[in-house]
């Protein structure tokens, strides 16, 4: 098993509670495996092992919809379609191999207006379920998971058959097959987009990670990721633009040309990666920025763009290990930048990236001659918040950052959503504890 | 099954397995149901069953951490049925006591303990030690507290695809598809119909 190596600094430095805020009610009786927030509304939608699908309210945290009659065997993975006008489309991935797509009208407001101008509403029930709208077969095996991209232009959906189809969605309801890949020697665990390219992620029971884009009207793999011992449970790229946010906390007066340049290299790599898995390991992965870049479509011949298009991703950290059995979930915030993580052990763990302070122990507080050798990382990942039996004794299949929604939400405020074999979806929050001990503390080290 | 793989296995008296059947006091499910596989997911359901709140004194302490041992666990999977002959797992010495480890929680904050069975197939090559050992993992799953993981593994050394075995034994997602596909639930229902 890779551990990961011993670090000089502390590795676990909590500074973050995560406080039980509400369980979605009613919950499911058997397991629930993933939870999908909607992308601009304050709903998520569960897949559950009983064949149904159930949407719950981020406002009210109770049930709204339950999907049922369309998969014969257990939903492993939802998705919601981005940047949709007018109604929510959901796609559905089952173990029967075979994915669904859903649609309902958002019409509570039209419907109060065309009601009071005494417009009759027939179908109105009907109208307020979410709709079967067409179901995409092709998988030979159970489909476990599947992601829109964030266009809303394709749809991935990955399998035990050991492939990775790419579905493009014509016209409404009529999905054409543009890729499948068949790279992995295993079922194919997950699929996930890059925030700002048409990049998608694979992650599989062969241990490794694959990555492929699209090259003169073919998708082909650029990369293939090995590190990880055992099956990679989880990929997600990072937000976008989040090399900039400057969430590392203070930064260093004697040190901050390196960071600067640091933060300059790191948006030309663009959104980073991270993986999960039963080697109970987390890591992140760089791109290296290619010399010379955006000289892709210059009209050479197809044969030597291909071996262009291969990327290098190498492995940037791996997050201090704080899971004791299998890493199944893996969640970048879009808005802290702090990677949440769950899996077989019940726990939820909770991860910050933040400057290193100088170059090791020794450093004194007063810091002032702290300089980095050239090829230490200049940034670190800390546990910053560690639950323990977040879902009471059971195992958690999925975690997720979200809006949070409810009254007592604070601006730009998100809550961590996890789903577990006890069939609850549960909302948390973190909050910060002993700030001012914390700030105290790091404008002691850049004095 | 005409073929069998092993025609001639080693079968181990009764008298000579390891037992203390008597003071066991591991919960079984008993509601009157068809069998053990009522559910999709059957080793959670029992939680909501009306039928498992303790009417009788002997489960008062469900709460509090009960303590199960190798030989529970033991006499929990020894009576399962090998898929190909009409023996237990116990009398072929497919499940042994030594080779059933349970590792208490590995911190104060948890309650997470974990049983570690050791699986030993009759013959190398058997292609039935998957199903085997999916038998005894869903065994455990089902009759066992929640708070118990299962690791089920071939033991070393006794197969030519251990390794292979154990990720597939090891993965839910695939144990959990396993279980809500007909054919293989027949086979397992067949081989955990001896347990009860």
């Amino acid at each position: 098993m890779a551990s990961p190596p011993p670090a000089p600094a502390p590795r676990h430095a909590p500074t973050h509670t995560i406080r039980a805020l509400a369980t979605l009610t009613p919950p499911s009786n058997s397991r629930t495996w993933q939870t999908a927030p909607h992308p601009s509304q304050p709903i998520v939608a569960t897949a559950c092992s009983d064949r149904s699908v159930r949407v719950y309210s981020l406002t009210s945290f109770t049930l709204l919809h339950s999907i049922t009659g369309g998969h014969k065997r257990s939903v492993r993975s939802v998705s919601w379609k981005p940047h949709v006008q007018g109604q929510d489309v959901l796609a559905t991935g089952s173990f029967d191999a075979s994915a669904g797509i859903w649609r309902r009208a958002q019409h509570r407001l039209e419907r109060e207006i065309t009601s009071s101008t005494g417009v009759d509403d027939d179908d109105e029930e009907d109208d307020d379920e979410y709709q079967f709208a067409c179901i995409l077969d092709g998988h030979e095996s159970e489909i476990k998971s599947l992601s829109w991209s964030p266009s809303g232009q394709y749809l991935a959906t990955c399998s035990r058959d050991k492939s990775v189809w790419i579905w493009e969605e014509l016209e409404e309801d009529n999905f054409e097959t543009v890729a499948v890949l068949q790279e992995h020697d295993g079922d194919v665990k997950c699929v996930a987009w890059h925030p700002e390219e048409d990049m998608l992620v694979s992650a599989s029971y062969d241990d490794t990670v694959r990555l492929y884009r699209e090259d003169a009207d073919d998708w082909v793999q650029v990369a293939c990721i090995t590190g990880h011992t055992k099956t990679v449970w989880w990929a997600e790229f990072e937000g976008s633009g989040m090399a900039k946010r400057d969430f590392r906390a203070k930064r260093l007066a004697s040190v901050q040309q390196e960071q600067d340049s640091y933060i300059e290299e790191l948006e030309k790599s663009g959104p980073r990666l991270a993986t999960c898995s039963d080697d109970i390991s987390i890591r992140i992965w760089r791109r290296k920025p290619r010399e010379g870049a955006h000289s892709a479509n210059d009209g050479m011949p197809s044969i030597i763009r291909s071996a262009a298009v291969d990327e290098d991703w190498y492995e940037e950290a791996v997050l201090p290990q704080a899971h004791e059995r299998a890493v199944y979930s893996v969640s970048w915030s879009r808005r802290t930048g702090m990677i949440v993580s769950a899996g077989s052990d019940g726990k939820i763990i909770v991860y910050k990236e933040r400057w290193k302070v100088g170059s090791g122990v020794q450093t004194e507080a007063n810091g002032d001659t702290a300089v980095p050798d050239a090829d230490a990382p200049l940034t670190e990942w800390v546990v910053v918040a560690e639950l323990f039996s977040a879902h009471d004794v059971f195992e958690i299949n999925h975690v997720v950052w979200a809006e949070r929604a409810d009254k007592g939400k604070r601006e730009g405020e998100e809550v961590i959503l996890s789903t577990g074999d006890d069939g609850e979806v549960r909302v948390w929050v973190l909050d910060e504890q002993g700030v001012e001990e914390e700030t105290k503390k790091e404008e002691d080290a850049s004095m | 099954m005409d073929d069998k793989q092993n025609a001639n296995p080693t079968i181990l008296s009764l008298s000579d397995l390891p037992s203390r059947r008597r003071e066991s006091n591991v919960r079984r499910r008993d509601d009157g149901g068809t069998g053990l596989f009522d559910g999709l997911i059957p080793q959670y359901s029992y939680l909501n069953d009306p039928f498992e709140q303790p009417l009788s004194s002997s489960d008062s302490d469900d709460d509090s951490v009960e303590d199960i041992d190798e030989q529970e666990v033991y006499d929990l999977i020894s009576s399962i049925s090998d898929p190909e002959h009409p023996l237990s797992l116990g009398s072929l010495a497919v499940v042994n006591l030594p080779d059933i480890h349970i590792q208490p929680p590995s911190s104060p904050h948890s309650s997470i303990s974990t049983v570690v069975v050791e699986i030993t197939p009759t013959i190398t090559h058997c292609s039935l030690a998957t199903v085997i050992g999916l038998g005894v993992r869903t065994r455990l799953e089902q009759a066992l507290p929640p708070r118990f993981r299962v690791d089920v593994r071939i033991k070393k050394g006794t197969h030519s695809t251990d390794e292979a075995v154990n990720k597939q034994l090891g993965d839910k997602e695939r144990v959990a598809a396993a279980l809500e596909n007909g054919t293989l639930m027949g086979v397992l229902r067949k081989m955990l119909s001896t347990c009860e």
